[in-house]
């Protein structure tokens, strides 16, 4: 294969706030967005002539991507105005594909030994993870290294092979499309009309973000693979255990101390004395004020938080102004997305762009919109809105 | 203005000259041309912008030639007046960028000597000047030529004959890109970084020779080592990657411009130890620059007041030249994206034969303003490509504000705010750009017009000012920049149905007196487009449309009211065709007074 379709339009709404202003791709996982690391590991296999089919937001991926020259791979895009679905999606891209290529995902988090076999088979193939809950993904039966049906999000289990959503295609596929709208749609009607489609599986990394708590699941998996590596300054007595990773032009102040794996981007200023746990992942421009404990946590580029606050199994999204004293501890907690309830340990959720007031404390579970503002020593709780005004 | 290149070594000369020119098409764009060494002489020019050119071209033979793009300056765009120029025998080819202003006296004094001219430019002296001192050695016959004319020139010649490239630089930009079995000539880096990162930039007087597998660099008369730099820049930086235009990829780049200004905060605070010390022994300071960037300036005379206390006049340079201003014990800042803008590079001459010490901010390493100031501060936004500043103007703002934050002595508890909301601005211009689509129907709306004012107070003055151009020069929609307060004193009379008015507010001190400038307008019939921070309940009621932004310190307000005005230029000029990386008659760096 020489050519990857990469679907990269859409915005996955289960994930608000966090996907509220970027495509799903965008989500920052250790300090990359999921679409770079699929990137990477199709750069990493060779395949270099990439086609993103966007539509959500594309400016975001257009702002980071640009020609691809950062990644070494040439991309093109092709623009999907309205998110209809999967296969809709791929049909944008007909006259740009070549005879054969790669279809993925934009928003599945894979590594270079997902895909290293797969991208030698012949076209007419499909690549599957074994998994342990079906109900969330597209499940699929094979029969002799054959599909024999996909069947998406099923009530009952038959096996856990689950489709990666990667496959090998040739562009006969555009003919099966028509008016459907999935891929897995597509697929089916070919294998119904006598087509072959042959089943690979894989064991490397395949993450899926469904909710925004899954973003803590997948920061934690990979950053178990990061490797130490300290640019900027460390000030006297700073003590750091494990893999720690911090970018250029970052000061670590004196007395902090830091459990990896962690990874911390450019031009951050923390601490002094700040407690830095496993997992955490911390964006650019971020400051750390003395006395703050941050642990299992995503905290985004452009974000302030004061001193003495406690930060537990949460995600903090870009550009937030936190004051003193603000307290997100971990807990079990019931959170509601799309009318559905669900059971998580978890700490707060903030969008972007959210000033918080010093002394906040953050029931756990909390999910709260972007653009926010929390004045000083409120509880928080519960689901609020965008640009919420809590007084 | 304009831009030169030139090839020598093992490749086909004429893709790469193409290929060099055309990322050079914003010094210049009006008409192009190559000429080629092959077993003869051929020279290939129009009218035109460099793709055409390109298209029409027959392959040239030859593995080394030069090519320009040009901005009118002497003679109307045509194809005489295209370079290169050649001399009567047709074996001696020159591009330059520049003035030759001696240049009629040595025309006619040719003319006596019976060489024939065929375009009005002033270039066309060069080769013949190279043609009546040739005598086998095209390195003597430039260095003779040289001491014929006045001006300012980068210039490239190559001659029938010789296996080399003479360059010569005086007041021009001029850079040499080095290959591994070829090298290469340019105005600027950015028309080499396909071919090669690796760069030396000449200084005025040097003179050059090249060949495919060497550069000998003189000036006056003995042989100097210049050093080569690498250059950080990705050549992805000047491509359009997925945007319509460049000035839309420009804006969008903006966030991540303010991080990276930012994230080099540390680096910056030893340029703020130096301007600490200037400040120390000055009682006042002196900010110039020209278009964009004396907008720029205007905000640096708030921030530096506010933030420095120390009493701050900013002016564009063009016109600083033309005065007598008393220097004693001022500082001397200058602010210019290219580093090459004439009027304010001579602007620093005269401060500097004035004793003042000049910081210069800058988006281009190695510029003659780099080096002609004492201390340089270079902005991150990258190469910028549109003619229209947007994100060159963004880094400008973030530098003075991360500048005048370092040196300020304001209270901790202000600084504290101040410093935390610095960090928030990427995320909020970002806000302002997830904003694009409101931003674009009212651009849709202020297309339809054929004139606008710009009011703004205070700090925001300058952003009524800065929104004005970007309208005029990409929209063509006639727009002027006012002080709210001033346009009760004339301008009222052209107000009405057809003259909409954007006002641009913050809520600091001049909220209350921008209410009644609206007011004002409004009873004159003009339609007012307002921007204001979100959760005003005030101006909705009196404005016809307003466009919200973040809300942010009022001394960052014009980072967000910026973007939000680029956008508003932007989609009124899409709206209306216009070409919007290359406007009518502009050129990006003005390097003619």
């Amino acid at each position: 294969m020489k050519q990857a379709i990469i679907l990269a339009a859409g915005e996955g709404n289960r994930l608000r706030p966090f996907t509220a202003e970027k495509p799903k791709g965008m989500l920052s996982i250790a300090d990359k967005p999921i679409l770079q690391y699929v990137i990477e590991a199709l750069a990493q296999n060779g395949i270099r002539n990439i086609v993103l089919v966007v539509g959500y937001r594309r400016e975001q991926i257009f702002d980071y991507m640009g020609s691809g020259e950062r990644f070494g791979v040439e991309i093109s895009y092709v623009t999907q105005p309205n998110q209809l679905g999967t296969a809709h999606a791929l049909l944008q891209a007909r006259k740009v594909a070549g005879d054969e290529f790669l279809v993925l995902s934009g928003d599945k988090l894979i590594e270079a030994s997902t895909i290293a076999r797969f991208v030698s088979v012949a076209p007419g193939a499909m690549l599957l993870k074994r998994v342990d809950n079906p109900s969330r993904y597209g499940m699929v039966t094979v029969e002799g290294g054959v599909v024999k049906g996909i069947t998406e999000s099923p009530k009952e289990t038959e096996g856990n092979l689950a489709t990666t959503r990667i496959y090998a295609l040739s562009k006969e596929i555009f003919d099966f499309i028509g008016t459907k709208l999935v891929i897995s749609d597509v697929l089916n009607s070919m294998i119904a009309q006598g087509r072959t489609l042959h089943a690979y599986e894989t064991d490397g990394i395949w993450l899926d973000v469904i909710y925004p708590w899954d973003i803590l699941s997948l920061n934690g998996a990979v950053l178990g693979q990061i490797k130490a590596e300290v640019g900027g300054t460390t000030e006297r007595g700073v003590f750091l255990k494990g893999e720690v990773s911090i970018g250029k032009d970052t000061v670590i102040r004196s007395n902090s101390s830091i459990v990896g794996p962690v990874i911390i981007g450019s031009g951050c200023d923390i601490g002094p004395n700040v407690c830095i746990l496993p997992s955490t992942s911390i964006g650019d421009n971020v400051v750390i004020a003395p006395l703050s404990e941050i642990k299992n946590s995503v905290v985004g580029s452009d974000t302030a938080i004061g001193p003495g606050s406690i930060i537990e199994d949460s995600v903090i999204d870009k550009g937030c102004v936190i004051g003193g004293q603000f307290t997100a501890s971990s807990g079990e907690a019931e959170v509601e997305i799309k009318r559905v309830r669900y059971t998580v340990k978890v700490g707060a959720m903030l969008g972007s762009g959210c000033n918080l007031g010093s002394g906040v404390v953050a029931q756990p579970g909390v999910v709260v919109g972007n653009y926010s503002q929390v004045l000083a020593l409120k509880l928080i709780a519960g689901r609020l809105p965008d640009g919420s005004l809590v007084v | 203005m304009c831009g030169i290149v030139g090839y020598i070594g093992d490749k086909l000369a004429q893709p790469v000259l193409f290929n060099c020119l055309a990322r050079l098409e914003y010094r210049g764009y009006d008409s192009c041309g190559i000429a080629l060494k092959g077993s003869r002489l051929r020279v290939y020019k129009d009218v035109g912008g460099v793709k055409e050119l390109e298209r029409t071209a027959p392959l040239l033979e030859g593995t080394a030639g030069i090519g320009h793009n040009r901005w009118a300056t002497h003679g109307e765009p045509s194809q005489a007046n295209a370079h290169p120029h050649c001399d009567c025998s047709g074996n001696i080819a020159v591009v330059h960028n520049g003035i030759i202003s001696n240049f009629q006296q040595l025309r006619q004094q040719l003319t006596a000597e019976g060489h024939r001219f065929a375009s009005q430019t002033d270039t066309e002296v060069i080769p013949h000047l190279i043609e009546k001192y040739y005598q086998g050695n095209l390195e003597a016959a430039v260095i003779m030529v040289l001491g014929d004319i006045k001006g300012s020139y980068a210039i490239i010649a190559l001659v029938v004959g010789e296996d080399k490239l003479v360059v010569a630089r005086k007041g021009s930009p001029l850079i040499i890109g080095l290959g591994d079995r070829d090298n290469l000539v340019a105005s600027d880096v950015t028309a080499v970084l396909d071919y090669t990162d690796r760069v030396i930039y000449l200084e005025d007087g040097d003179i050059g020779v090249i060949t495919a597998n060497s550069v000998r660099v003189t000036n006056g008369g003995t042989e100097v080592s210049r050093q080569e730099s690498r250059v950080r820049w990705m050549v992805e930086d000047a491509q359009k990657g997925g945007y319509e235009h460049f000035m839309l990829k420009e804006i969008h780049e903006q966030p991540r411009v303010i991080r990276d200004t930012l994230i080099g905060w540390g680096s910056l605070a030893e340029s703020a130890v130096d301007l600490a010390a200037m400040c120390r022994e000055a009682e006042s300071m002196v900010m110039l620059a020209c278009g964009t960037s004396y907008h720029a300036a205007l905000i640096g005379k708030h921030i530096v007041e506010e933030l420095i206390g120390i009493r701050v006049r900013a002016e564009p340079a063009s016109e600083f030249n033309y005065c007598h201003p008393v220097l004693a014990k001022t500082a001397a800042m200058v602010i210019t994206q290219s580093g090459e803008t004439a009027d304010t590079l001579k602007a620093t001459q005269k401060l500097k034969a004035a004793g003042c010490k000049v910081l210069a901010i800058t988006n281009v390493m190695g510029s003659s303003a780099s080096r002609l100031a004492d201390y340089t501060v270079y902005t991150r936004a990258g190469p910028e490509i549109g003619v229209a500043a947007t994100k060159s103007f963004m880094a400008q703002l973030m530098v003075l504000y991360c500048l005048m934050l370092s040196s300020t002595d304001a209270k901790a508890s202000r600084l504290a705010d101040l410093m935390a909301g610095v960090r928030q601005l990427p995320e909020k211009a970002q806000q302002v750009l997830n904003n694009e689509s409101r931003i674009e129907e009212y651009a849709h709306h202020l297309s339809g017009y054929d004139n606008a004012f710009f009011i703004g107070r205070g700090v925001n003055f300058p952003i009524a000012l800065e929104g004005a151009l970007k309208l005029k020069e990409i929209s063509y929609i006639h727009a002027e920049g006012y002080a709210a307060g001033e346009l009760k004193h004339g301008p009222f009379a052209l107000l009405r149905k057809e003259t909409p008015v954007i006002a641009i507010l913050a809520h600091d001190n001049t909220y209350e007196a921008m209410l009644s400038n609206i007011k004002e307008v409004k009873a004159r019939q003009s339609p007012v487009i307002a921007l204001v921070e979100e959760g005003d309940k005030t101006v909705g009621k009196l404005a016809d449309y307003v466009i919200t932004v973040p809300q942010v310190a009022p001394l960052f307000s014009p980072v967000v009211n910026t973007v939000a005005l680029q956008l508003l230029a932007y989609y009124a000029a899409r709206e209306r065709g216009c070409p919007i990386d290359t406007p009518r008659n502009l050129a990006k760096s003005v390097t003619v007074e």
